[in-house]
């Protein structure tokens, strides 16, 4: 069943790559719009095929590879990896909705585009190390085609800084997973939890933090994070949606499943430091992107904030935390893609993100009201104003959080407000006073342009923006159903620790 | 049991949703997709819904006083020991309160009619009054923290859209900023505390936090920190000193959403602060907090009111004044009390922003220095005036003259200062109604007010309605008496209440008011002048501290960010694009080198692996 959820968009992928002739743009736009479409279908099927009573792995496929390197075919899905899948399957199709006029190669693109849902629906799936990494590593090079051939005028340093930062962060990986076959000594690459009498606590550490630094530099944290904002400004708004809504969440998913899914004592015991960790990201984050000019690079730096409270939650690690983790996952999603979007349309329509150059975008006749009004409502959003999805994302995360590190807890409270900090400027700079663009020059009353009339922002080109605020909006309000997915996947989680300590205690009998 | 209850309980949670859905009806003209017969529509529809909220409010109030007070309560989201619930409280006062607000939303959305008639965005100040509207109904019925929360985070905004109504004057951009951060700053503070209460105590239901408090064990200082954060965000709602600097500058917006703002906004802040009231027992920092934030806004926002040449500013900070009244009787664990005076002050306030709204739609002009003589032309507005005014001071028996009279005789034997505080406040107010009247109603004609008609009679029936009610506040507060209590007060009280207005009037119609108005030659006057017109400097002085101090640290970040974290990232690229140069040219050529180096290294790393192993 799930294997289904990988086949559809490579297949769809080797159709683009391999259909004779030269079919026309559109053409291939409404194929893989189709294929995506057909996956979001499929992955609904599996929602419903899925039992969220269970803790464990649910609807696997499994398939024995190469049995002598450990590589086995093992998919599985659980609550927290669903929410993604479907993330994952709604986004793509978003990104490739938001692809119009796309004049360079276009059969390229759109089968890159598929490659890379696939290729996180497997990396969200596989439940072999192995596997894992492979879909992960599938990821990249895709990506890095898509920023270095269709990005902005500085793409070929983004794309190679992306490109070099992400293999370091998957070497770091494979050599933790290799090590622990290694230090182990056998090839069992499945997902069961390490525990002190298989490794010593220093080897687990040791793995541990190359796994983290690994996932650190994926998600980002600070410091690992300066490839995310470089990526993002030279990426296209479709490609920047698929990187902040769905491969950012790699490195949070692969934090949870496999740093605090593979070694629960080694993590217990780096956890403190963890919260420190997540506490100076939100913080450097946050007070980054107030200083930022560029529309883009402030919604990037944001990420950097926000994704550092994942880091927060998987550290305290308690069932009411790992499931904000899990919201946080989605409501991030969402939220970035959201404002993403609303960005490049205000970019297409002015030419600009300068936020000294753009003023007064709400105006009715002349600017880029609903445009204007969407953004609102993802910085509200993204500032965690209630009724949408970041509030009870973050509420849940600080409500988990405060009772094991309550400093840390607090200064990443702070952080929250900062982002009403960075949003509201965003708005009030670009959107309120009077409309006007005025270029960085000498004579600012001389050559600024008050005269300007923006072309009207077509139904379809916000539609997809709308739909993403509706699925924010509708996760704020009644985000039971999210919770009832994943809150027993998060609460097994949680009490991992504690079972394997007993376990190991023999106190379970 | 649920089913056993009438059925306009039973619909209770359909009360938030009439603004709410309000909003979301209004949505296609403001959005424009409608177009034909221009935005009324949009507004008669929310006047609609909210004149159902009246009345099913009013059918509440009927079966809960044959019924007694009623609890309700929706499951929203559970999750491992978390329970967070939708939950109705449905008291006496609470119901009260909602009446107050809905009732009020009414009268300011006719009031809006004629106020906005002309407004090109009409559908959109609707759809915003009734965000405004749902979310206070659901702040003063709500039966626990988390919801409280909720909704006044949605009041934040919806103040920050109302403010920002018109959004493209740069005055307004500033305001709705302000608004917006402040109240935020607060509602930080306070969702701090509610996360760690919600964690200490389990549940965030009040009548569960107050069992909670009596068993509670807690250090002195995570209780004083929650003490300070459960004041912190009424603070912001209510425009205390320090976080009064937004209510003055969202006089930037819309009269109609400023009448509402002054009068049930600040009211649900200090609602919740009410309900928070026994929790602030644990920390006996933050009741001397909630004391001095209350003398110093009473009598800071007094004082800076008499400087201020705004007509609708000097009345808000009116608000910041008669609101650090409340905080006092709620830090004095006065509950009765405070809600008095929010009653009182807000119909009070609520009547003098309608007369000022109806001065300043027909002059179109809000300036003290150019307002004068309109008495003559505009009775209705000039009666409205001096019945809010009445209303506002302790000197006729009106709402707050009993208020005023209570707070005296309690507060005179424990807390004389206090006592003194209340009267300076009712002189200070009096006096600066009376310069104001004199100045706009009494005062010879300028060019902008010679032609001044009365305003129309969408405008003209709230405020006289309103006007009525206030002055039959003395009746009201009598058919409640007997749930209030009001404690006879002695004659001596009365005297110094009605002693202190009538210094305050008499003042006011002494003062030269030309005189006034020039800066005072005299210097120290002068400078008291200037420090009280700018609002002791509040602006400046955050601008100077902790906006710098932010602004400091983002750039400081940046920087670090660009020369430290992405400057070393580049200098190792560069770095090893160099070696590489260089490398390129050291290169001999020959294979046999070549697979040398290679086994030397294999030899390397094998040896190495059997150390470590070994």
């Amino acid at each position: 069943m799930l294997s289904l959820l990988l086949l559809i968009p490579f297949l769809g992928a080797f159709v683009l790559l391999l259909s004779p002739s030269n079919p026309p743009p559109g053409r291939m736009r409404a194929i893989a719009i189709t294929t995506l479409a057909l996956q979001l279908l499929w992955s609904l099927r599996v929602l419903l095929a899925f039992d969220p009573h269970q803790g464990g792995m649910q609807l696997q496929d499994s398939l024995s590879w190469v049995p002598m390197i450990g590589l086995d075919y093992r998919l599985g899905i659980d609550g927290l990896s669903l929410p993604l899948v479907l993330m994952n399957g709604a986004l793509t199709l978003v990104s490739a909705v938001c692809t119009r006029d796309i004049s360079q190669r276009p059969r390229i693109y759109f089968a890159l585009l598929l490659l890379i849902s696939g290729a996180v629906n497997g990396a969200f799936l596989a439940e072999n190390l192995l596997l894992f990494f492979l879909f992960y590593e599938l990821e990249l090079i895709p990506l890095w085609l898509l920023i270095s051939i269709w990005g902005g005028t500085e793409r070929a340093y983004a794309a190679t800084k992306f490109l070099i930062f992400t293999a370091i962060s998957g070497v770091l990986i494979l050599g933790a997973f290799l090590g622990l076959a290694l230090f182990t000594g056998t090839v069992d690459f499945s997902l069961t939890p390490i525990v002190s009498e298989r490794l010593s606590m220093g080897s687990q550490l040791v793995l541990l933090v190359s796994l983290l630094i690994g996932f650190g530099i994926k998600i980002p944290l600070v410091p690992f994070h300066t490839w995310l904002p470089d990526a993002h400004t030279q990426a296209s708004s479709p490609v920047s949606v698929l990187l902040a809504g769905v491969l950012l969440k790699l490195g949070t998913y692969g934090l949870l499943r496999f740093c605090l899914g593979l070694f629960p004592q080694a993590w217990a015991l780096v956890a403190p430091w963890l919260a420190i960790w997540a506490a100076v990201s939100v913080l450097y984050g946050s007070l980054a992107a107030i200083a930022q000019r560029d529309m883009k690079r402030m919604v990037a730096y944001s990420s950097v904030g926000h994704m550092g409270m994942i880091l927060l939650a998987a550290a305290a690690a308690t069932p009411v935390s790992l499931l904000g983790a899990v919201f946080q996952m989605v409501s991030h999603g969402l939220i970035s893609a959201l404002l993403f979007l609303l960005v490049g349309i205000v970019y297409r329509k002015t030419g600009t993100r300068d936020l000294e150059v753009l003023r007064g975008l709400l105006n009715p006749e002349r600017g880029l009201p609903f445009t204007g009004t969407l953004m609102i409502l993802g910085v509200m959003a993204s500032a965690g104003l209630p009724g949408m999805a970041g509030f009870i994302s973050e509420f849940l995360v600080f409500r988990g959080s405060i009772g094991v590190f309550p400093l840390a807890t607090l200064l990443c409270m702070l952080g929250s407000g900062l982002t009403a900090v960075y949003f509201l400027l965003l708005v009030n700079r670009a959107y309120f006073g009077r409309m006007a663009i005025t270029p960085p020059s000498e004579d600012p009353s001389a050559d600024a342009r008050l005269d300007i009339r923006l072309s009207g922002v077509a139904l379809r080109e916000t539609l997809p923006a709308l739909g993403i605020s509706l699925a924010v909006v509708g996760l704020g309000l009644v985000p039971a159903g999210l919770g009832w997915l994943s809150e027993t996947t998060a609460t097994a989680m949680a009490e991992l620790p504690a079972l394997l300590l007993a376990a190991s205690h023999g106190g379970l009998g | 049991m649920a089913h056993s209850l009438p059925l306009p309980i039973q619909l209770v949670w359909l009360i938030p949703l009439y603004g709410f859905s309000g909003m979301v009806l209004s949505l296609p003209w403001a959005s424009g997709w409608i177009k034909r017969n221009g935005p009324r529509p949009a507004a008669y529809l929310n006047l609609l819904l909210t004149l159902v909220a009246v009345l099913h409010g009013s059918l509440i109030i009927r079966e809960v006083l044959a019924l007694g007070p009623q609890h309700l309560e929706i499951p929203w989201f559970q999750a491992g020991d978390l329970d967070l619930l939708i939950g109705f409280d449905l008291s006496l006062t609470n119901l009260a309160a909602l009446e107050l607000v809905t009732f009020m939303s009414l009268l300011c959305q006719v009031f809006a009619l004629g106020y906005l008639d002309k407004e090109w965005s009409l559908a959109r100040f609707y759809a915003l009054v009734g965000f405004f509207e749902g979310a206070m109904a659901g702040v003063v019925l709500s039966s626990n923290l988390f919801m409280s929360y909720f909704l006044l985070e949605m009041l934040t905004l919806s103040t920050y859209l109302l403010v920002g109504f018109w959004y493209a004057q740069p005055l307004v951009v500033t305001a709705a900023r302000d608004a917006f951060l402040t109240k935020r700053v607060g509602d930080v503070l306070l969702l701090m505390a509610l996360v760690a209460l919600s964690s200490w105590a389990g549940s965030l239901e009040f009548s569960d936090l107050y069992r909670w408090i009596d068993t509670a064990q807690l250090a002195p200082l995570p209780a004083t920190l929650l003490g300070l954060g459960l004041i912190a965000g009424p603070m912001g709602k209510c425009a205390q000193f320090p976080m009064h600097l937004w209510l003055d500058e969202a006089m930037e917006g819309p009269n109609p959403a400023s009448i509402l703002r002054n009068s049930a906004v600040v009211t649900c802040g200090a609602l919740v602060l009410l309900k928070l009231m026994p929790l602030l027992r644990l920390s006996p920092v933050a009741i001397d907090v909630l004391l001095v934030v209350g003398t110093i806004s009473a009598l800071g926002g007094a004082l800076v009111a008499i400087a201020q040449v705004d007509l609708k500013r000097t009345f808000s900070y009116g608000t910041t004044s008669y609101l650090g009244l409340v905080f006092l009787a709620i830090a004095l664990q006065k509950p009765l009390l405070a809600l008095l005076l929010l009653f009182a002050h807000g119909l009070a306030k609520a009547l003098l922003f309608m007369s000022v709204g109806s001065v300043i739609a027909t002059t179109n002009c809000q300036d003290l220095t150019e307002l004068g003589g309109l008495g003559s032309r505009m009775p209705a507005t000039t009666t409205a005036y001096l019945v809010a005014a009445a209303g506002l001071t302790g000197l006729f028996p009106l709402g707050c003259f009993w208020c005023f009279g209570w707070m005296v005789d309690t507060f005179r034997a424990g807390h004389p200062m206090l006592a003194g505080v209340v009267l300076l406040t009712n002189t200070l107010t009096a006096f600066n109604l009376v310069r104001v009247f004199r100045k706009v109603f009494l005062d010879k004609p300028h060019p902008k007010t010679r032609r001044s008609p009365e305003v129309n009679w969408l405008m003209a029936l709230p405020m006289v309605s309103l006007a009525v009610l206030v002055l039959l506040s003395p009746l009201v507060i009598e058919r409640i008496d007997p749930f209030l209590a009001i404690p006879s007060f002695s004659t001596s009280s009365t005297m110094l209440v009605v002693g202190s207005g009538l210094v305050g009037v008499l003042t006011g119609c002494l003062v030269q008011l030309d005189a006034f108005w020039s800066r005072s030659l005299f210097r120290p006057l002068g400078m008291l002048q200037d420090l009280l017109a700018y609002d002791f400097y509040t602006e400046r002085i955050y601008k100077a501290t902790i906006v710098a101090f932010v602004a400091g640290l983002a750039r400081l970040t940046n920087s670090v960010d660009r020369v430290l974290v992405n400057g070393l990232v580049n200098r190792i690229g560069s770095a090893s694009l160099a070696s590489a140069e260089g490398l390129k040219l050291g290169v001999s050529g020959q294979l046999q080198s070549y697979v040398l180096t290679l086994v030397a290294a294999i030899i390397m790393l094998l040896a190495s692996l059997a150390w470590l192993k070994g």
